[in-house]
C-alpha cells in the first residue's frame, strides 16, 4: 500500500500530492492528513476517482485509506 | 463500488454554499451595507483597523468593527469544534505568512475588494471588476508555475493548545469593543466613522450627517455648520466645501452597516457554512488547472450567480463600468493590483477568506496571515497608498512594483523539491 503524508501542508498540496499518487496508478493507498480541510479535499478527490474511502480520526491525525478494484 | 466522475457531491455542496454566501452578501447591502459589499474580508478586516488606529492612519471614513468578521470567526470555530476539526497547528513560516497577508491586502485595497469582493461586485453588475477577475486569473496562474517548481512554505505542526485559540480570542475582544461602540461607550483612542455620514471631495473632506436627505449636522470640520446657499462653512466663516461640493459628496463606506446583529448572525451563517463546505475564492480556478478539480469552481459560481438573482430581486443591480459603488475604473491598475494580490493568496495556499476560517479552526499560521492583512491595512492607509472611488494613489505604481518584487523573492526562495 502507498503511503502519502500530506500532515501540515497547505493547499494545494495534498491533492497535488494524492493526485499524483493516482497519476501513478496506484489502487491502494494510505494518506495522513491532519486538518479538516485537506481530509475533506483528498476524500472527494478519491470517491470522485472511483475509490472505496475510509477515513480513521486518531485524534492526531486522519488516516485515509483508499482501494479499487 | 464508485465510478469515476468530473462532478461529484462535493462540487454541489460548494455550489450551495457559494449561492447562500452570495445570496446573504447581496442581501447585507440593502440591509445597509456599502454597495457591493456585503462581504469583503479585506475591506471588512480594514475597517476593523481602523476602529483601532484610524486617528493615526487618516481612516476616519472606514472605521468600524464590522460584525460579519465576529460572526464568521465564531461560526467557523464553532462547527470545527462541534465536527472535531478545531486543531491547533502552525509552525509553517509564520512571518512569511505575515508578509503575505500584508502584500495580499495591498493588493486589494489599490483594486477596492479582495478576491471576494471582486466576484460580488460583479454579481452587483459592476462590470470594472472584471479587470480585477483577470487579475485573479492571472495571479493564479503565476501561482500555479511556482508550485509547480515545488513551492511551499514547509509543513506546520501541532501546535500547544492555547496558540490555537487567538483568533477566536480576539474575535471575542472585538464583539467586546464593538458592543461598547454600540451602547456609546466607545473608548476615547479608537475611532469610528459616524453611522450614514457623507463626505465631500475636498481636502480635507468636510463630514456631515443628513436628515430626509438633506445635509443636516455637520461632523467636520469642528464648530462648521451649512451656509444658506447649502455650502460648509468653518468656524471662522470660510467655505470649506461648495455647494455643489456637498450636493457631490458620497457616503463614506465606513458609515454604511448594517444593524450589528444582523451583521453578527449573519457573519456566524456564513462562517460555518465556509467551514463546512471549504468555499475559497481562488482555489476554483487554481484547481482546476492544477488538478483538474472543479469543486471549487462551482464555489465561486454559485457565488456570482447568488449575488447576481438578489441583487436583480431586491433592484440593487447596476450593470455597467462606470458610477459603481466603492470601486474604481483604472482597468490596468485593478488587474496588476489583483494579479499582486492572488499570488500573495496563492503562496498563503487559499484567499484570505480561508485564512479566516482557517485561523478559527486553530491554524496559527493562518492567524498570522490575517494579522499581516490588519497591518498592512493600516498601512495602506497611513501611506495614503489605498485607493478611491476617484482612482489610484499616485504612489500605488510604485507600491505595486515593491510588492511584486518580494512575492517573487518569496516564492524564489520557498521553491525547493521535497515537502
Amino acid at each position: 500500500m502507498k503511503e502519502v503524508d500530506v500532515r501540515g501542508l497547505s493547499c494545494p498540496m495534498p491533492l497535488m500530492q494524492t493526485k499524483q499518487a493516482l497519476d501513478d496508478g496506484t489502487r491502494d493507498l494510505l494518506v495522513l492528513a491532519d486538518s479538516g480541510t485537506a481530509k475533506a479535499n483528498v476524500v472527494a478527490l478519491l470517491s470522485d476517482a472511483g475509490f472505496n474511502v475510509t477515513v480513521e480520526d486518531t485524534g492526531a491525525e486522519y488516516r485515509i485509506t483508499a482501494v479499487r478494484d | 463500488m464508485g465510478k469515476r466522475r468530473v462532478v461529484g457531491p462535493t462540487a454541489w455542496i460548494l455550489g450551495g454554499a457559494g449561492l447562500f454566501i452570495g445570496a446573504v452578501a447581496a442581501w447585507l447591502v440593502s440591509q445597509g451595507n456599502p454597495g457591493n459589499m456585503g462581504l469583503c474580508i479585506a475591506c471588512f478586516l480594514r475597517d476593523i483597523a481602523g476602529f483601532f488606529v484610524g486617528g493615526v492612519t487618516n481612516q476616519g471614513a472606514v472605521a468600524y468593527i464590522r460584525p460579519e468578521i465576529i460572526g464568521i470567526i465564531l461560526g467557523a470555530m464553532g462547527a470545527a469544534l462541534v465536527m472535531r476539526e478545531f486543531r491547533p497547528r502552525g509552525g509553517s513560516a509564520p512571518l512569511v505568512r505575515f508578509v503575505l497577508g500584508f502584500i495580499f491586502m495591498g493588493g486589494a485595497l489599490i483594486f477596492l475588494g479582495c478576491t471576494v469582493r471582486a466576484w460580488l461586485r460583479l454579481g452587483g453588475g459592476d462590470l470594472s471588476a472584471l479587470w480585477g477577475v483577470l487579475g485573479i486569473v492571472a495571479g493564479v496562474l503565476a501561482g500555479i508555475v511556482v508550485l509547480k517548481r515545488g513551492f511551499n512554505l514547509g509543513r506546520g505542526k501541532t501546535l500547544a493548545k492555547p496558540l490555537g485559540w487567538v483568533l477566536p480570542a480576539l474575535a471575542v475582544v472585538l464583539l467586546a469593543f464593538a458592543l461598547l461602540a454600540a451602547f456609546g461607550a466607545k473608548p476615547e483612542f479608537a475611532t469610528q466613522t459616524k453611522e450614514g455620514a457623507f463626505a465631500t471631495g475636498d481636502k480635507p473632506p468636510a463630514v456631515f450627517l443628513k436628515a430626509d436627505g438633506v445635509p443636516d449636522q455637520v461632523l467636520k470640520p469642528e464648530g462648521g455648520s451649512l451656509a444658506e446657499d447649502g455650502s460648509i462653512v468653518s468656524e471662522d466663516g470660510s467655505v470649506v466645501a461648495s455647494a455643489d461640493s456637498v450636493a457631490a459628496a458620497k457616503p463614506q463606506p465606513g458609515g454604511k452597516r448594517a444593524a450589528l446583529w444582523v451583521s453578527l448572525l449573519a457573519g456566524l451563517a456564513i462562517g460555518v457554512v465556509a467551514q463546512r463546505s471549504r468555499f475559497c475564492s481562488i482555489g476554483g480556478i487554481r484547481d482546476a488547472i492544477l488538478v483538474k478539480r472543479f469543486d471549487l469552481l462551482f464555489g465561486v459560481i454559485g457565488l456570482v450567480v447568488g449575488a447576481t438573482v438578489v441583487n436583480l430581486l431586491l433592484g440593487q443591480y447596476n450593470l455597467g463600468f462606470t458610477n459603481q459603488p466603492v470601486a474604481h475604473n483604472d482597468a490596468l491598475g485593478s488587474f496588476v493590483a489583483m494579479t499582486v494580490a492572488a499570488f500573495a493568496a496563492m503562496l498563503l495556499g487559499g484567499c484570505p477568506f480561508r485564512q479566516v476560517i482557517m485561523g478559527s479552526e486553530g491554524d496559527a499560521d493562518s492567524t498570522m496571515a490575517v494579522a499581516g492583512m490588519l497591518a498592512g491595512a493600516g498601512f495602506m492607509h497611513w501611506g495614503t497608498l489605498a485607493s478611491s472611488a476617484k482612482g489610484l494613489a499616485p504612489m500605488a505604481w510604485p507600491a505595486l512594483g515593491v510588492m511584486a518584487v518580494i512575492l517573487v523573492a518569496i516564492a524564489l526562495f520557498g521553491a525547493r523539491k521535497k515537502a
